[in-house]
C-alpha cells in the first residue's frame, strides 16, 4: 500500500515537474522569422529557440539588442552587458561543461570557444551549437555578417537587419565628421602591460584604419603582435590607446612612470586614452561608443 | 717538478670570457630596433659620467631609449644571467647532479603560483606581481627542506631533491588550477612564465643588484668546498667538511639570486644549465675554475639572447624564455656527443 | 692514540658492531680481520665519526665527539673501501682535498699545503700522474691515489679499509712498506682492515678478530691466525705454516 502511494507521489512530481517547463516557454514566435528549420554556420537548427544559452559576452549583448532577450536563459561569466545578462544562470565558457549547459535545457547554445569537444558533445544531446570561432571578423562587413546570422538563428532577421542599419549609418556619420589632416595620425593600443597589441588583420586595426589613424604595428607580423619598449618610443605615436584598464590596472599614469615612456609625444600632450577593455576587445553595438570615442578623443568631432 | 693545481685561476680564459661580456654589453647598447648611431650612443653614455659632459646630438626620446630602455635592460641582463648560470652551477656542484639547476627546489613552481595568483587579483601591471613571485620562490625553498627533514633521518642531498620534486608538482598543479579558474588571464601569465627583460627600467636593477651581489659572492667563496663536496658526503665528512652546512649556505645563496633574477624577468630556463656545462668543457671539472668563469659567462649569455630576443623579429620581441629554449635544445645534443666521445 | 669503549652501531635495529672495545697505541699496526659483514668498515665509519654510534670513541684520551669536524679530520685520515673518485678530477687536486682540515672555512691552499700534497705524490710513486683526470686510471693508481690523499692529511691516526684489494703484487708490497715506515717515522696509529690473512700478518703488530659484531680474538698473529679458527670464520681449509724469517704464512688447502 505504502509502495503504491510512494510511487504515485512520484510520478505525481515529474508530470508536475514536466509540466512546469511548459508554462516557462514563451510562445510568441516574432513576426519576423524565417521559415524553420535554417542552417547558421554549419550548424542545423530545427526549431525557433526559446531557450538560448550565450557563451560568447559580444554575442550576448548583439542577441538583447535585436529583441531575443526574453529566450535567454544563461550567459556566460564575461556577459555582464547590458546589465539584464548578469542576471542569467552563470557558465564558465572556458573550462566548459557540456553536461552543466545540457542541465540548463536550452535548444540553442552560442559559442566563441571550443576546447575541442562542446559543439559535437551538444550535437551529440540533440541541442544545437553555433560557434563564431577565433580570430574574430577582421572587418565590420564580418561583424555585420556574424549579426545577421544570429538573427536568422534567433528568428529576429528584421530586428538585425534594422540594428545594421543604424550602427553602420551612425558609425558613417561619425566618419564623415572627420577632418582633412596634414598626415594621418599615428596611434599604439596596448591590449595588457607587456604591450601586446592588435595588429593587421584584427578588427580594431581595421576600425582605427577607417579613421584615418595608423597602426605602429602593421610593419610587425601577425594579428597580436608584442612590441618591444623600446620600439614603441622610437615609433613616437601620436596617440596612445590603453585597453588594459581593467584586466592590469594601466591607466595615463601608470603609462607615463615607465621608463623613458616620458619622452613621448603622447605622454606628454596628454594624449594617452584610457579605454574600457571590454567596449575594445567586443563587437556588439557598442562598437558605436567605441568609434565615437576615438574620434572625439583623436579629433574632437563625433 | 712543480704541478699546475686548479687553485689558480686560467686567468687567459677568465679575460676572454671577460672581454665576450664587455662586447655583449656594447653591442646590447649600440643594436636595437631604433636605429642609433653607434658613436652618439657612445656619447650619450659618456655623458652620464660624473664631471662628463657631451652632446651626444641625440633628442630627448632617442637619448631615453639609450639610458632608460638599453643599458638597464643589458645590465639586468647581465645581473641575472650571471645570477642563475651561477646559482646553477652551484646546485650541480651541492647535489652532484649535473642535471641540477636553479629551480630545483621548486623555485619556479613556487614564483610561478605567486605571480600567478598576483596577475589574477591585481593585473599584470602592479608591482605585486615580482613580489609574490619572490616570497613564493622563496616559500618554495622553505617547504623542501622543511619536507625534506620531515621523515627523520639525516637530510641529504638526496632527499632534498625529492622532496623538491613534491613541492613543485603541488605548487605547479595549484598554479594551473589558479590559471584555468581565471582563464582570461592566461596570456599575461604564460608572457611571465616564458621570463622577459622587457620593460625594465634602473629601478629594477637597484632591486636585483642586492641579491646578485650577496648570491654570486657567496657562491664564489664556496668554490673550493664544492670541489670537497665532489668526493660524497661520508669522505668530505672525514675531511673535516660538515656537508650540510655548506649546502645550506649554498642552497641559501642561490635561493636568493634565484628569487630576485625570477622576480625581475619572469622563468628564463636553461641558463642555469647550458652555462656551466659549456664552462666544464672549456676549464674541467674543478669548480674553483668553473665558479668564477660562469659568472661572466651567464652575464655574457643572457645579454646576448636577449640581443636575439629584441631583434629577430624586430619590432616584435620574442619571449627571452624561448631564445635560451631554442639554444638549449641543440646544446644538449653537442653535450650528449662529446661525453659519448669522451667515454669511448 | 684510539680508545674505544662499547661501541655498538645499529642499522635497522641490527646491531653491526655490539658492543666493541679497542685501541690502537701511536706507532702500533693493529690488524682488523674477519668475515664480510662482521662488521669492520661500520667500525672504521664509528671511529671516523661518518657512521653514527653508542659508546665512546676517544682520540688521544679526548672524547671524539668533543673535537670539532676538523680537528678530528686532522687527527684521523680514512681511505674508504670504495671511494667516489670524481672521473674528470685531475689528481693533483684530489690529492690536494687532503689538505681540506688544515685550511679555514672559506681559506683557499697555500703553496705549503701544495708542497705536501707533492711529497704525498712522490712518496706514492704517482707524481707522473699529478695532471691526469682520475677517470683515466688504472685500478691501482687510483687506489694509490686514495692514499696519497689519506698521507696528505697528516694525520697521526690512519684508518684503512682493504687498501690493496686492486693492487698488484708489487704495488701492494709497496704501499704496505710504505705505511709500515710512516707509522715508525710518524708514529702514526694504524688500524686497517685487511683480507689477505698473509700480509695482514706480516705488517700488523696486533690482529682482533671480528665476527658478528664483536672481537673474538685479540693478539699476536701467532695467537690468532690457527687453523681452526681460519675455518671457523672463513669457512676455508688453510695451513698456517711459519716462514722462513719466522713470519706467519697462511696457505690455502686444495682438497
Amino acid at each position: 500500500m505504502r509502495k503504491l502511494v510512494g510511487l504515485t507521489l512520484a510520478l505525481t512530481l515529474l508530470v508536475a515537474a514536466c509540466g512546469d517547463d511548459d508554462q516557462m516557454v514563451s510562445s510568441s514566435t516574432p513576426p519576423d522569422a524565417g521559415p524553420f528549420p535554417v542552417t547558421v554556420r554549419g550548424t542545423e537548427i530545427p526549431d525557433l529557440p526559446q531557450r538560448i544559452v550565450s557563451l560568447s559576452a559580444t554575442h550576448t549583448e548583439v542577441l538583447y539588442e535585436i529583441g531575443s532577450g526574453p529566450e535567454i536563459i544563461g550567459t556566460d561569466v564575461f556577459s555582464d552587458y547590458p546589465a539584464a545578462a548578469n542576471e542569467m544562470e552563470k557558465i564558465d565558457a572556458f573550462n566548459l561543461s557540456v553536461e552543466a549547459v545540457a542541465a540548463l535545457d536550452p535548444d540553442l547554445v552560442i559559442l566563441s570557444f571550443d576546447p575541442g569537444d562542446a559543439v559535437s558533445g551538444l550535437a551529440a544531446l540533440g541541442i544545437p551549437a553555433v560557434l563564431f570561432a577565433a580570430p574574430g571578423p577582421p572587418t565590420l562587413e564580418d561583424v555585420y555578417s556574424e549579426w545577421r546570422d544570429l538573427g536568422t538563428a534567433t528568428g529576429h532577421n528584421d530586428e538585425v537587419a534594422a540594428l545594421i542599419e543604424q550602427v553602420s549609418s551612425d558609425i558613417a556619420a561619425i566618419l564623415a565628421q572627420k577632418p582633412e589632416t596634414v598626415r594621418a595620425f599615428t596611434y599604439f593600443l596596448e591590449l595588457d602591460s607587456t604591450l601586446f597589441t592588435a595588429g593587421t588583420g584584427t578588427l580594431l586595426d581595421s576600425v582605427f584604419g577607417l579613421l584615418g589613424l595608423q597602426n605602429i604595428a602593421d610593419p610587425a607580423d601577425g594579428p597580436f603582435p608584442q612590441l618591444s619598449p623600446e620600439y614603441v618610443i622610437g615609433a613616437d605615436p601620436d596617440f596612445v590607446f590603453l585597453a588594459d584598464t581593467v584586466c592590469c590596472g594601466e591607466s595615463a599614469v601608470t603609462v607615463a612612470v615607465r621608463p623613458g615612456w616620458n619622452q613621448m609625444t603622447a605622454v606628454i600632450n596628454g594624449d594617452v586614452i584610457e579605454l574600457d577593455d571590454s567596449v575594445a576587445s567586443r563587437w556588439g553595438p557598442r562598437l558605436v561608443d567605441l568609434v565615437l570615442t576615438i574620434s572625439k578623443e583623436v579629433y574632437g568631432v563625433g | 717538478m712543480t704541478v699546475e693545481s686548479s687553485r689558480r685561476l686560467p686567468v687567459l680564459l677568465l679575460s676572454l670570457v671577460g672581454g665576450v661580456l664587455l662586447v655583449a654589453l656594447l653591442a646590447a647598447v649600440m643594436i636595437g630596433p631604433v636605429d642609433l648611431r653607434p658613436s652618439a650612443v657612445f656619447l650619450e653614455i659618456f655623458d652620464h659620467l660624473p664631471l662628463v659632459d657631451v652632446d651626444s646630438g641625440l633628442d630627448a626620446r632617442q637619448a631615453a631609449i639609450v639610458w632608460e630602455l638599453r643599458l638597464p635592460r643589458a645590465v639586468l641582463g647581465a645581473l641575472v644571467g650571471a645570477t642563475l648560470a651561477v646559482a646553477g652551477a652551484a646546485y650541480q656542484g651541492v647535489f652532484r647532479n649535473p642535471l641540477a639547476d636553479p629551480y630545483l627546489l621548486g623555485v619556479a613552481a613556487g614564483a610561478g603560483l605567486g605571480a600567478t595568483i598576483a596577475i589574477v587579483a591585481v593585473g599584470s601591471g602592479s608591482v605585486l606581481v615580482p613580489i609574490a613571485a619572490f616570497v613564493g620562490a622563496v616559500l618554495a625553498v622553505v617547504a623542501t627542506y622543511g619536507l625534506g627533514s620531515a621523515g627523520g633521518g639525516r637530510r641529504t642531498g638526496t632527499t632534498l631533491i625529492l622532496a623538491g620534486v613534491a613541492v613543485a608538482a603541488f605548487l605547479t598543479a595549484a598554479q594551473t588550477f589558479v590559471q584555468q579558474r581565471h582563464a582570461e588571464t592566461i596570456r599575461e601569465v604564460y608572457a611571465w612564465i616564458l621570463g622577459r627583460l622587457g620593460t625594465t627600467g634602473w629601478g629594477d636593477v637597484a632591486l636585483m643588484a642586492p641579491y646578485a651581489a650577496i648570491s654570486i659572492v657567496v657562491i664564489v667563496l664556496h668554490r673550493r668546498l664544492l670541489d670537497v663536496l665532489a668526493v660524497g658526503e661520508d669522505e668530505a665528512r672525514t675531511l673535516g667538511v660538515r656537508p650540510e652546512r655548506v649546502r645550506t649556505a649554498v642552497v641559501i645563496a642561490a635561493t636568493l639570486g634565484t628569487a630576485g633574477a625570477v622576480a625581475a624577468s619572469g622563468l628564463i630556463g636553461f641558463v642555469g644549465i647550458v652555462v656551466p656545462h659549456t664552462i666544464r668543457l672549456l676549464v674541467g671539472s674543478s669548480y674553483r675554475a668553473i665558479v668564477p668563469m660562469t659568472v661572466l659567462g651567464g652575464a655574457a649569455f643572457l645579454v646576448l639572447a636577449d640581443l636575439v630576443a629584441r631583434t629577430a623579429l624586430s619590432p616584435s620581441e620574442i619571449p627571452i624564455g624561448v631564445v635560451t629554449a631554442f639554444v638549449g635544445g641543440p646544446f644538449f645534443v653537442v653535450i650528449l656527443r662529446t661525453s659519448r666521445r669522451g667515454a669511448q | 692514540m684510539i680508545e674505544t669503549q662499547g661501541v655498538v652501531v645499529r642499522y635497522n635495529g641490527r646491531a653491526a658492531v655490539d658492543g666493541v672495545t679497542l685501541s690502537v697505541a701511536p706507532g702500533e699496526w693493529v690488524g682488523l680481520i674477519g668475515p664480510n659483514g662482521a662488521g669492520k668498515s661500520s667500525l672504521l665509519g664509528a671511529i671516523s665519526g661518518t657512521v653514527t654510534h653508542d659508546g665512546v670513541v676517544r682520540i688521544a684520551g679526548r672524547p671524539a665527539t668533543e673535537l670539532g669536524r676538523r680537528a678530528a679530520a686532522r687527527a684521523i685520515a680514512v681511505v674508504p673501501q670504495n671511494p667516489v673518485l670524481p672521473e674528470d678530477m685531475d689528481v693533483i687536486d684530489y690529492v690536494l682535498l687532503g689538505r681540506t682540515p688544515h685550511l679555514g672555512y672559506l681559506a683557499a691552499e697555500t703553496d705549503a699545503d701544495v708542497a705536501v700534497t707533492e711529497a704525498a705524490l712522490w712518496d706514492l710513486g704517482i707524481i707522473h700522474l699529478a695532471d691526469r683526470p682520475l677517470g683515466s686510471l688504472s685500478g691501482g693508481e687510483r687506489q694509490r691515489c686514495v692514499l696519497a690523499r689519506a698521507l696528505a692529511q697528516e694525520a697521526p691516526v690512519l684508518l684503512l679499509d682493504e687498501p690493496t684489494s686492486a693492487l698488484d703484487i708489487g704495488h701492494r708490497q709497496q704501499v704496505l712498506d710504505l705505511v709500515a715506515d710512516l707509522r715508525r717515522t710518524r708514529s702514526l696509529a694504524v688500524l686497517a682492515a685487511m683480507h689477505d690473512l698473509t700480509l695482514a700478518a706480516q705488517y700488523a703488530d696486533r690482529l682482533a678478530l671480528m665476527i658478528d659484531g664483536r672481537i673474538t680474538i685479540e693478539g699476536a698473529a701467532g695467537e690468532v691466525l690457527t687453523e681452526s679458527t681460519i675455518a671457523a670464520f672463513s669457512g676455508a681449509r688453510v695451513s698456517v705454516i711459519k716462514g722462513p724469517d719466522g713470519q706467519i704464512v697462511v696457505v690455502p688447502k686444495r682438497r
